[in-house]
């Protein structure tokens, strides 16, 4: 028995145009004469608001239930403990 | 009569996570496929830290406009996914069957794409193992053309090393993933699916977006970065 | 196809026999694939055990030949004497064999696979025939991991670590094919467990009876729900890792090769990212059903049972971040490991609540002291034992002398034999009823425990000493050093020790497999246990349940006032103050 919670479906459209926009202005910015670290801040900003997308409307984790949402971020801290701490490494 | 394979006790929706098991199933795994590619990406973002001019600059050795144009066409193919499923939620079927059969078929063209683009980059030179003596890329790179650090860092190989596995593992993702889009997509032609039970295809969706989400990732910091 | 399978309604469905290599073989039922991974595991237990032995006695009596270690080929004992390279190959194996193929798949495969579905009110997993892929998954690992002794070079001797560049070269190791197929091995089992993981997880989640809400659990099914969250996001880590290093070792790539402008540091970084949540995916079982077991025997509820349950999540989170103490010699950023080595202090708070937590329960009970008692009991003082080592190791400072020594060989024998074996041997025992319908011998099973607990003792404890005074792991031959020769009566003792440890073993098996066909039939509940699965037959029926139970209450109703009896099962209705609505139903 399908439970797929009964929502009212987001313009799907629309945002498959924010993230075609946000792909070719990602593709732009790296022809800019900025700052390595500037331009690394800027692409990444840009990737990951792509990824919040897909992962809230595309994924729907918009419309769903807080405790599934909250278990779908938790291991997220993980990804980045293990990178910050190894590049400590390269700092010292 | 076959074994049931969903089993569902009745009446205690309120203890459970309130999605259906399957739904759970998939979200659960994807947590695992997470920690996947943070090593393969993480050991990439560390590698890259610590030894910046092993690493060519952007558009010299990887070609951004054809992998542009890839990004696209998965960006493309996500939400094909999600309009089959919201086709089926909204029981329009045979939106959901074309949906369905486009998602497949821009999923396979991508892995076609990335096909090309590796195939056109060993020949020129670039291998998981460095820059192939004698090869184009290898000429650049002693000619100082490809931003390296050295004009024999990019010999040494992580770019290579870390380029191909980190693509290589998400290439071998998607092609799963067509795989199954395959098997779901002739299912649903076969009328299997319904307004009452599409759990397969959100399923399926499910994984082709976390696809997609770890492409987008993948896409700015190995090709544009 | 019916996609919400009522037990009754499905049971009716099977009434028609299934051939025998469904029902057996390639079997969907949680029950028969516990066993299997319980068969496999014992085997595995014994090859571990065997290798043990032959390290041993190289250690123990290096000058004369291993008795009938004469079949053994050139290339590993020529004349019954263990070359250094077989004896490195030993060492890897081993520690690969305990942890990936005897500990981990006895603990999660065999009682996260038996356990749950029965303590939770549930006919099967959420996905059984994803569990019967889970175990036939883990075979053919199992399988390429032996195979290793069998092809040229002899198998992986990088210890279990496989610590780059040593593993990743075999102009260093001596090893070619052998570490590859050790890491194409754990690529392998690494997807049995995540698969498993995510049945453990959906189901506990999905699959609860009407009123079994979270804190109603028993907390074996708390320890195994969290230990199998930590399997699904540790062991990835694993994969990706293991696949680097094999491409390393065969394509050419240069991640952890340091003239390749790779980092050596790297492959240690990751190894114990997964290494750390991994040893406490070895031992958060065990604590779950001593808890269990002390509660039952104890005829009292556990102490603290809130406690418990946070002392369980906090280990689970805290130990994400304190795998550098794996590495406080390894050149790291001092910086970091400072750091750690603070997380690492703190992680023994929620282990010693747990520990003052079971002597709680204890405390005033009327103890039984059947088998799985007796092995509890011990694994609550070995448990001791080793959490007070790891608290030297803790300490970056004093790590610099005992890392690398036997003092950590002892610490981890301590926590994964005396912790977690002990543990195996108390739920081994104590469901064994439920699973063959038939109780083992309890007189050969305490004279298996009670020698076990001192050849145990006489075994590890000497190797506290032989680390504080310099004695170096892994090695071949300790006499080459003189100041380590002292320490051959040492090393001896603890030979014949280990020989007699590894001979009790042999009662447990024998008992094991006998009980199997003339055991003592087995009532449906002869601990008088007031968990789920004791209120259905010894085995279960298929789908396990007639009708679904439903919970009243918690886990650990013994020497309750509400009963005359000194336990009170929680599907028990007392029709009066205690019922599913008693307790709200929070999700």
């Amino acid at each position: 028995m399908s439970e797929t919670a009964k929502f009212k479906h987001p313009n799907y459209w629309a945002v498959w145009g924010l993230l075609f926009a946000l792909t070719v202005v990602e593709v732009g910015v790296t022809f800019l004469p900025w700052a390595k670290e500037l331009l690394i801040i800027l692409l990444l900003g840009m990737a990951i608001w792509k990824a919040v997308l897909v992962a809230l409307y595309f994924m729907h984790l918009r419309f769903e239930k807080m405790r599934l949402r909250i278990f779908v971020l938790a291991p997220l801290p993980l990804t980045v403990i293990i990178v910050v701490a190894v590049l400590t490494e390269f700092v010292w | 009569m076959a074994h049931p394979a969903v089993m569902q006790t009745p009446a205690n929706r309120e203890l459970g996570s309130g999605v259906y098991n399957e739904k759970l199933g998939i979200w659960v795994f994807l947590g695992s496929e997470v920690m996947f590619f943070t090593a393969l990406i993480g050991s990439y973002i560390i590698l890259r830290f610590s030894n910046p001019g092993a690493f060519a600059a952007p558009n010299t050795v990887l070609n951004i406009p054809v992998t542009a144009t890839n990004t696209f066409l998965l960006i493309c193919s996500s939400v094909t996914m999600v309009k089959a499923f919201a086709a089926a939620h909204d029981n329009d079927m045979a939106k959901m069957k074309w949906y369905l059969l486009a998602t497949t078929l821009i999923g396979a063209s991508f892995v076609g794409v990335q096909i090309y683009e590796y195939t056109h980059l060993i020949h020129s030179g670039f291998l998981p193992s460095g820059l192939r003596e004698g090869s184009h890329f290898a000429e650049l790179a002693t000619a100082g053309e490809l931003g390296l650090g050295t004009p024999d860092a990019g010999v040494a190989g992580i770019y290579g090393s870390t380029f191909y596995t980190m693509t290589g593992f998400h290439g071998f993702h998607v092609t799963v993933g067509v795989i199954c889009l395959t098997y779901v997509t002739t299912k649903a032609f076969r009328g299997k699916y319904a307004q009452t039970d599409h759990r397969g295809i959100e399923v399926i969706g499910l994984y082709w977006h976390f696809v997609d989400l770890v492409w987008i990732i993948l896409f700015t910091i190995v090709y544009l970065i | 196809m019916a996609t919400t399978a009522l037990p009754q309604e499905a049971a009716h469905a099977e009434a028609h026999e299934l051939p025998f290599i469904r029902k057996y073989i390639f079997s969907t039922d949680h029950k028969i694939i516990g066993i299997q991974f319980l068969l496999m595991s014992l085997a595995f237990l014994g090859i571990g055990g065997f290798a043990a032995m032959l390290i041993r006695w190289q250690l123990g009596f290096p000058d004369v030949a291993i008795p009938g270690a004469t079949i053994l080929p050139e290339t590993m004992a020529p004349g019954g004497y263990l070359l250094p390279e077989f004896y490195n190959s030993l060492v890897t194996m081993h520690g690969t064999l305990m942890v990936f193929f005897a500990v981990m798949p006895l603990l999660v495969g065999v009682f996260g696979n038996f356990l749950i579905p029965l303590k939770i009110g549930a006919p099967d997993m959420a996905f059984p025939r994803l569990n019967m892929w889970s175990f036939w998954i883990a075979v053919p690992a199992g399988v390429l991991m032996l195979s290793g002794f069998f092809v040229e070079g002899g198998a992986a001797g990088a210890g279990w670590t496989s610590y780059a560049p040593l593993s990743a070269n075999s102009e260093y190791s001596g090893v070619f094919l052998g570490q590859q197929l050790w890491l194409l091995s754990l690529a392998v089992l690494g997807l049995s467990s995540i698969l498993g993981a995510t049945n453990y997880i959906t189901t506990v989640v999905n699959l609860r009876a009407p009123g079994m809400t979270w804190f109603r659990l028993p907390l074996s099914i708390w320890a195994l729900f969290i230990t199998a969250i930590l399997v699904l996001l540790a062991i990835p880590i694993l994969s990706g890792a293991a696949i680097m290093l094999f491409f390393d070792q065969t394509i050419g790539t240069h991640f952890f090769d340091a003239t390749g402008g790779g980092q050596p540091l790297l492959w240690q970084h990751l190894f114990w990212y997964f290494g750390h949540p991994e040893v406490y995916i070895l031992i958060l079982p065990g604590m779950g059903m001593v808890s269990d077991i002390i509660a039952n025997g104890s005829r009292k509820p556990v102490f603290g049972y809130h406690s418990m349950v946070y002392a369980l999540i906090a280990i689970a989170f805290l130990g994400w971040i304190v795998w550098g103490h794996h590495m406080f010699q390894s050149g790291m950023n001092p910086t970091l490991g400072m750091g750690f080595m603070i997380s690492t202090m703190l992680i023994a708070v929620p282990s010693a609540i747990k520990t003052f937590n079971w002597m709680g329960t204890m405390w005033r009970g009327s103890i039984r002291f059947h088998v799985p008692m007796l092995h509890a009991i011990t694994f609550v003082a070995m448990f001791v034992i080793g959490g007070l080592s790891g608290i030297f190791m803790a300490s970056a400072p004093v790590d610099i002398f005992i890392h690398d020594t036997y003092f950590i060989v002892a610490h981890l024998h301590y926590v994964l034999f005396g912790g977690s074996l002990f543990a195996i041997f108390a739920a081994v025992t104590y469901w064994y009823p439920k699973m063959f319908g038939r109780m083992m011998d309890p007189f050969w099973g305490k004279v298996h425990w009670a020698i076990t607990a001192v050849a145990f003792n006489v075994t590890f404890f000497p190797m506290h000493v032989l680390g504080a005074q310099g004695h170096m792991r892994r090695i071949y031959d300790p006499n080459q050093y003189e100041f380590l020769q002292p320490l051959q009566g040492t090393n001896t003792l603890i030979t014949i020790g280990a020989l007699v440890l590894f001979g009790a073993q042999f009662i447990f098996m024998g008992n094991f497999v006998i009980s199997w066909f003339k055991g003592r039939k087995a009532p449906d509940n002869p601990w008088d246990d007031n968990g789920v699965e004791w209120t259905v037959h010894s085995p279960p029926p298929h789908l396990n349940f007639a009708e679904t139970p439903v919970i009243y209450r918690a886990a650990y109703e013994y020497s309750s006032p509400l009963v005359e009896e000194d336990y009170l099962p929680q599907t028990r209705n007392l029709g009066s103050d205690s019922g599913p609505a008693a307790k709200p139903a929070a999700g």
